[in-house]
């Protein structure tokens, strides 16, 4: 079982056709050459997770200056590559001459670079050896666990890691807080009191302006919602309307007109900046001013739509029901007249009172009872003499 | 699990059981083909009465019922005798039941009777006087009292003579002077004594020899549950509801015998099944209807008898009025609701309302709206308020409101020129009248005296009447 970092190992080597692609000279110098040789020195194993790309059998074999590589061995220099190739039969003549031209140019080389050469494929060879060694995963491992993953993009150990030479995060913060607490107090005490020279007295408006418009600033930061503009009027103020035409310029206004303030409301928030809503609404009280002094439909036959709003009606406490010393007065007035009253039936017997009157039928039955009462009496009078002679029940 | 079947019987290929020959023969030769047919099976055999496996009854001595689990054996039989049910019917009649004397009250001395003359009078406002026997008859004839009321705790049926009863006596009274019918609506919160109200009408007519005919609850006309059919030859069609009219006949001959057997009939009824000459007594006519079939023809008859000219003066009345002043629930043949005025006896009560049928020998339409039970009627409600505003000349009248769609066209019109009465709660010279006839009846059991009855006035909402039954009489703290 390959992992992906094998298989992204596997994947570097390509194949020597893709490696000669990579040659578009027809004529490649002697360095690209020695390239290609080396590359064909760091080939250990065709196995290759891209798929194979087969030469085209037509002009792509025969174009000109493009070396057939196939490695079948380690070459130790370009030199010995070029020799060998050269002793193919299945080479073409210009393929032939111009390996024959660059073996030349390689004979004519310098010993040194030729040595350092050598050196250079034998360290590649020495220190790519490990890697090209094929990883077998061990018997008793569990999902290969102990595999080095050798092509981390970052080495992420001890990042973290704190070197005790810092503050913690925490104190940056406290320091951000003062930073800023004194940065505030730096424009309240010397850019504040610049502002001053901008303030105005307050003028109540006056009858001509009766639009009163609202905006939102979120204090130079920006915000879906600061371009947006409210708008309120009475219609009431609007004195060159006649009372209809008000009439119909609230039923223009819809649900926004609120009966219970008598009040238009009315807001925009459609433009991109404030300024444009604003007028957007100027004008929209405007035509809707003129509609309403249209006299052509005043629609009468229309009556006005509250449906909108809830009317919330605030219970008071009423006025008549304070308790005040004058009521105070009257009600222990009230109070002495009904003990009056109580009393005087009380003393001539008016006064109905449900548990006497329950005792006294408790009781009237009774003597009513006992003067009724049946005397069980036999007939012929009593004969006291037989009572004796009654045969006893047997026991 | 063991096998369901014994071995020795599968081993045979015969029925499981080793029968004698005759039984065999008796057995239903269906149960033996199964046997024989299916002797492997994985489910238990479940025989008819066997006590368990390996008995060898005479269903199946071989057949071994698997291990069964008996749930709940140490349990008792819950199903206890629980009596005889009621019959059908008697719960009803016990809810409906209206008691009108209790002999465990106390008689209350000093009461007195009802005259004609004492309800009219109004020195006899805030007094209770008791309703004589004969109309306490007619009254029940006519169902006029009701099961919420408190009769049936005391001795005697007895009623206050509230101002708006002189009051409405007096007019009642008036319109009959002048032959006129008085239309008018009672309405007011609930448990303030509209139906007594109505009851105490009644009474007034019955004491000056009226005909009364009442509708007792207008809900029972309109909640289909009474038979109705079209009438034939109505155009638009409308609606008789023969059974309830049949009762209605029954109802009304019963109450007024006294002033019906006076009276004999003036128009011939061709149309009637039964053969009435002219001259014959109105008693009989009212007795010919033995039916529900031909009821409705009959009440027709009565009634046109009844409004002829030199009769007697009439009272017409109904309870709950939101009922019959909405679309009811009934159902024409094309499945449509019925509007509660085109049935036919609910028309009648609404023409007569609305003024369309007048008394000729004068009389009182009266309507009593009810609180507790009563559909919503926003026409009706809104009609009431617009009367009660221009009847007090209020400077402004209740408007429709027009974005509404629940209006009612036909109860605006025929509640265009009612009267209306607002019943609210009693004074507190009444209110300690009354308390003092329920301590006189010894339900009460305090001093009536100005504290105890301000404190029941004030619990009961400003003298409502019922909430001061409910605060005084229907707690159980006696």
């Amino acid at each position: 079982m390959a992992s992906t970092a094998n298989s992204l190992r596997l994947g570097l080597r390509g194949s020597s056709s893709q490696i000669a692609r990579l040659q578009t000279g027809t004529r490649p110098s002697p360095p690209a050459a020695v390239a290609v040789a080396l590359a064909a020195a760091l080939r250990r194993r065709c196995l290759s997770t891209m798929p194979p790309r087969w030469a085209a059998d037509g002009k792509d074999a025969e174009a000109p200056g493009e070396l057939e590589l196939e490695f079948s061995r380690n070459y130790a220099n370009p030199g010995e590559f070029l020799a060998d190739y050269l002793r193919k039969d299945t080479i073409t003549r210009a393929e032939r001459q111009q390996a024959a031209r660059m073996l030349e140019q390689w004979k004519e080389a310098p010993a040194e670079l030729q040595g350092q050469y050598e050196q250079l494929a034998r360290n590649v060879y020495t220190q790519a050896a490990p890697l090209k060694r094929p990883v077998q995963p061990r018997k008793n491992s569990f999902w290969n666990a102990e595999e080095k993953d050798t092509d981390l993009i970052t080495d992420e150990v001890g990042e973290d890691d704190f070197e005790e030479d810092d503050i913690l995060s925490m104190g940056h913060g406290k320091l951000e807080e003062h930073r800023e607490a004194r940065e505030y107090s730096r424009v309240t005490v010397w850019e504040m009191p610049l502002l001053s020279k901008f303030a105005k007295p307050f003028v109540p408006p006056t009858g001509d302006e009766v639009l009163r418009f609202r905006y939102t600033t979120y204090m130079g930061e920006f915000h879906p919602a600061d371009r947006k503009v409210v708008v309120e009027f009475c219609p009431k103020d609007l004195r060159s309307l006649t009372d209809a035409q008000q009439l119909k310029l609230k039923k223009l206004a819809g649900p926004r007109y609120n009966p219970e303030k008598d009040i238009i409301k009315m807001s925009c928030e459609i433009h991109e900046h404030q300024a444009q809503n604003k007028r957007h609404l100027g004008d929209m009280i405007d035509r809707m001013i003129a509609t309403a002094k249209d006299p052509t439909d005043m629609f009468e036959d229309i009556p006005l739509d509250t449906r909108h709003h809830t009317f919330t009606v605030k219970p008071k406490f009423p006025k008549e029901w304070r308790m005040t010393e004058e009521r105070r007065k009257e009600l222990e007035a009230i109070r002495q007249e009904a003990f009056r009253l109580d009393e005087a039936r009380r003393t001539g017997g008016g006064l109905v009172d449900g548990v006497v009157r329950i005792q006294e039928a408790l009781a009237a039955p009774q003597a009513a009872a006992a003067e009724l009462q049946p005397v069980m009496a036999r007939r012929g009078g009593a004969r006291p003499g037989k009572q004796n002679a009654r045969p006893q029940p047997r026991r | 699990m063991s096998a369901p079947n014994c071995l020795r019987c599968l081993l045979q290929l015969r029925p499981s059981v080793a029968l004698p020959r005759h039984l065999l023969v008796a057995r239903s030769t269906a149960a033996i083909a199964i046997a024989w047919t299916a002797p492997f099976s994985t489910t238990t055999a479940n025989n008819a009465k066997t006590g368990g496996g390996g008995s060898k009854d005479k269903t199946g001595g071989h057949i071994r019922a698997g291990k069964k689990i008996k749930l709940g054996k140490f349990k008792k039989n819950t199903t206890a005798d629980r009596g005889k049910a009621p019959a059908p019917g008697e719960r009803k009649a016990f809810r409906k039941k209206i008691l009108l004397s209790n002999n465990n009250a106390l008689p209350v001395p000093g009461l007195v009777d009802l005259t004609p003359e004492h309800m009219l009078d109004p020195q006899n406002a805030a007094t209770v006087l008791s309703i004589p026997d004969a109309v306490v008859d007619q009254l029940r004839a006519v169902e006029a009292f009701k099961p919420t009321q408190c009769w049936g705790v005391f001795r005697k049926p007895s009623m206050l003579l509230r101002t708006e009863t002189i009051d409405l006596m007096n007019r009642m009274k008036g319109a009959a002077k002048q032959k006129q019918t008085l239309r008018l609506v009672v309405t007011g919160d609930r448990i303030t004594g509209k139906s007594m109200l109505l009851l105490q009408a009644m009474t007034h007519a019955f004491l000056n020899d009226w005909i009364v005919v009442n509708i007792p609850e207008g809900q029972e006309l309109t909640t289909a549950s009474t038979e109705y059919a079209a009438i034939p030859g109505s155009d638009p069609v409308r609606y008789m509801q023969q059974t309830y009219v049949l009762k209605l006949i029954q109802a009304i001959r019963k109450a007024n015998e006294k002033v019906l057997s006076k009276l004999s009939t003036v128009q011939s009824h061709p149309e009637l099944p039964q053969h009435i000459p002219v001259g014959s007594p109105l008693m009989q006519l009212a007795n010919s209807a033995k039916e529900a079939d031909n009821a409705w023809m009959i009440f027709q008859a009565l009634w046109q008898e009844l409004t002829a000219r030199g009769r007697p003066p009439m009272l017409f009345a109904l309870d709950g009025l939101s009922h019959i002043m909405k679309v009811s629930d009934y159902r024409s043949p094309a499945f449509e609701l019925i509007h509660a005025h085109d049935l036919a006896l609910v028309r009648l009560f609404v023409e007569s309302l609305g003024g369309a049928g007048a008394f000729p020998n004068g009389g009182a339409v009266l309507a009593a709206t009810s609180r507790g039970n009563s559909p919503r009627a926003p026409s009706m409600e809104l009609a009431l308020q617009q009367r009660e505003a221009e009847q007090a000349k209020a400077a402004d009248v209740p408007q429709p409101d027009p974005f509404f769609r629940g209006y009612d066209e036909r109860v605006q019109a025929a509640l265009r020129t009612v009267q209306v009465l607002k019943l609210s709660g009693i004074s507190k010279l009444e209110a300690r009248v009354l308390m003092e006839y329920w301590a006189a009846s010894g339900i009460l059991r305090t001093t009536v005296d100005e504290s105890a009855v301000s404190e029941k006035w004030t619990l009961g909402g400003n003298g409502v009447v019922g909430e001061m039954e409910r605060a005084a009489l229907l707690t159980m703290r006696l």
